[in-house]
């Protein structure tokens, strides 16, 4: 106890720790009615730290080449100690990962917190969400497998859609015509290096504006949201609210557990839930899979696209969508929050969410 | 900068064919379902102009073992299936059908050690000296090929050419070795479905039954009998890594469930803590 006293004196005479304790957790002040999707942020940054570790971990075994990949993951799952946990954290993670931040962006949406003056707050979370797609994307290739070749396969030639522009996206893509082990380096590259950095910035972005701008009070409760006009910058300080700890901080790692708790049931009760067979067989550029699809989450825009005869016409409708969906914010200026007094709004986030569903269902049949 | 100018670069140096792929593949074809590869042989042997004798050919191959194993029509009878003006030229290696005699060399293109031990074998002699011995297709089938399994050996097969005690015999010999191979492919495939890689055991095992096969084929009860320790030998090592491997999955299975319990907890205890009234 002594040893922990003198470390704490150490640090207070350096860098201020009880003022920095006190400014972030018992004055920072949290809405009275904050509930527990409020804690779904927190989760997502657990799930992304998940990642890191365990994708650090499968860093120092896997090797990026296509005469090796497919046998270094079998390796990492079969020879390397505990090898099978890490890789199980984190393609489970993943998934789950992009589950509590579609969830996140739902429930934000529903309780009307991306607006005014939380624009930005709202555009810099779609922009990681694009992000963590694609790590999804990009990681669904490098073991190599029969399933993920193909898979890429087809979404690689999605850009070619384009006149002009969408020939040399896709080879750009590729790093060549066709999916090869320059593929494979390029998103190997892609999810190592070069969309860690730009998710990191968007995450400090993101976490800089929730706490430069303050949380945004629920709507279903009693409704504490100003009205005014946005002639000045004012932060949202919840003065009668509750601290920060214990109050959010033990609803947000209660909900880390829950997350937790779901990744090690899947692990523990369905451990091949994401690796179907095809998984398990070395990508064969000559011996076509008899079913190819992607992963879950983008099921619904590949139905889509399948049903839409002109190609065009289809990746056009989505990019719409997806710039709908990041540029919400600004389409949206009715002073309203709550969904349940918007009745038009309302009824076509449920058919969305109704559509969503079915097309995900279609497209995995 | 130099870097995003070199990686930019690369890609525009490739030629492309995208745009002929892209669209034939991509805008015509459906994104998933099966994409059948062009076989003139299969399209021909299944039209209304075919003989009736040889319209049945493409079904009996289309559910056999050969088919399920990637072997095409142009493995055995050569040819060129992608080009219908040349699918039956000798050019191409076409050779047909074979003459009856031929049938033990036909086959032996590919099932090398099953041939030698089967020339060597009573059926074998018999067949090359009077041309009256049973051949492959005698006991396999031709273009409707099955997996091999023991029960090729039955009274109905074997009593056209002779009494069926001796091939009794030879079945009871292999009878154990086959139930145990049989076990293990089913063991591997099991395995597969929990997420193993098994492709190197499982040809391992398949070099093991082919010996075994082969060794069958000479007819040689006594020998059968001899090397069947061998088998058993290399089966049991087969075995031995199977089990462990589901060890290892029963393993992993209690390791998870256990860091299950311990998350559970945690969140018992924080949900306890969140309904607790805070000053």
């Amino acid at each position: 106890m002594e040893m922990i006293q003198r470390i704490r004196d150490w640090l207070e005479v350096r860098i201020g720790l009880d003022e920095l304790i006190r400014e972030n957790l018992t004055e920072y002040r949290v809405p009275k009615h904050i509930n527990l999707f409020h804690a779904l942020g927190a989760v997502a940054v657990v799930g992304y730290v998940i990642q890191v570790i365990t994708g650090i971990c499968l860093l120092i075994y896997y090797i990026p080449h296509a005469d090796h990949a497919f046998r270094s993951v079998q390796d990492i799952m079969t020879r390397v100690p505990y090898g099978w946990l890490f890789r199980q954290m984190h393609v489970v993670g993943s998934n789950l990962l992009i589950t509590a931040v579609l969830i996140h962006m739902v429930t934000i949406f529903l309780m009307g917190n991306y607006k005014r003056p939380r624009e930005l707050t709202w555009v810099s979370g779609g922009m990681m969400l694009i992000i963590t797609l694609g790590f999804g994307l990009s990681g669904y290739l490098l073991p190599w497998t029969q399933l993920s070749y193909w898979a890429t396969t087809v979404v690689t030639s999605i850009p070619t859609a384009f006149p002009v522009v969408g020939d040399f996206f896709t080879r750009l893509l590729r790093g060549g015509n066709y999916v090869t082990g320059v593929t494979l380096t390029r998103f190997f590259a892609l999810h190592v290096s070069i969309l860690p950095p730009l998710f990191v910035l968007f995450m400090a972005l993101h976490i800089t504006l929730i706490r430069r701008i303050g949380l945004s009070a629920t709507p279903f409760g009693k409704s504490d949201e100003e009205k005014r006009p946005l002639t000045e910058y004012r932060k949202k300080t919840h003065p009668d609210g509750h601290p920060y700890y214990p109050y959010l901080l033990e609803k947000q790692a209660f909900m880390g557990m829950i997350y937790f708790m779901g990744m090690f049931a899947i692990i523990t009760f369905a451990p091949t839930f994401f690796f179907p067979e095809e998984a398990t067989v070395p990508a064969d550029a000559l011996k076509t899979p008899e079913n190819i699809r992607p992963e879950w989450y983008l099921l619904a825009p590949y139905q889509m696209l399948k049903l839409i005869p002109n190609k065009l016409l289809g990746i056009l409708i989505q990019i719409i969508l997806v710039a709908v969906f990041i540029f919400w914010p600004f389409l949206d200026t009715h002073k309203e929050k709550n969904i349940f007094k918007r009745p038009v709004l309302r009824g076509v986030f449920i058919v969305l969410m109704i559509s969503m569903v079915i097309l995900m269902w279609w497209g995995s049949r | 900068m130099v870097m995003g100018l070199v990686l930019l670069a690369f890609p525009l140096t490739a030629f492309g064919d995208y745009r002929e792929e892209f669209e034939k593949g991509f805008l015509t074809k459906t994104w998933s379902g099966q994409q059948p590869e062009e076989n003139f042989c299969i399209e021909c042997h299944s039209s209304d102009k075919m003989k009736p004798e040889f319209l049945t050919i493409a079904e009996e191959w289309k559910a056999s073992w050969h088919a399920q194993n990637q072997i095409a029509c142009h493995d055995c009878h050569g040819g060129d299936p992608k080009d219908p003006s040349m699918s039956m030229s000798p050019h191409r290696g076409f050779v047909g059908k074979p003459a009856p005699n031929e049938v033990p060399e036909f086959c032996g293109k590919c099932h090398i050690g099953i041939l030698k031990n089967y020339l060597e074998s009573d059926h074998g002699k018999a067949f090359r000296s009077s041309g009256k011995g049973p051949n492959c297709v005698t006991c396999h089938g031709s273009h409707g090929i099955q997996q091999a399994n023991i029960e090729i050996i039955s009274e109905q097969r074997c009593s056209k050419c002779h009494s069926y005690e001796r091939a009794r015999t030879m079945k009871q010999a292999l009878f154990l070795t086959e139930k145990k191979i049989a076990e293990l492919s089913q063991g591997l495939l099991n395995l597969r479905k929990e997420g193993v890689y098994i492709d190197d055991e499982r040809m391992n095992l398949f070099s093991i039954q082919a010996e075994f096969r082969a060794l069958f084929h000479s007819v040689d009860v006594n020998m059968v009998k001899d090397r069947t320790d061998e088998f058993s030998h290399k089966l049991s090592a087969v075995e031995n890594r199977i089990r462990a491997t589901e060890r290892e999955l029963r393993f992993r299975r209690n390791f998870s469930a256990l860091i299950l319990l311990f998350f559970v907890s945690m969140g018992s205890v924080l949900y306890l803590l969140i309904k607790t009234p805070k000053e």
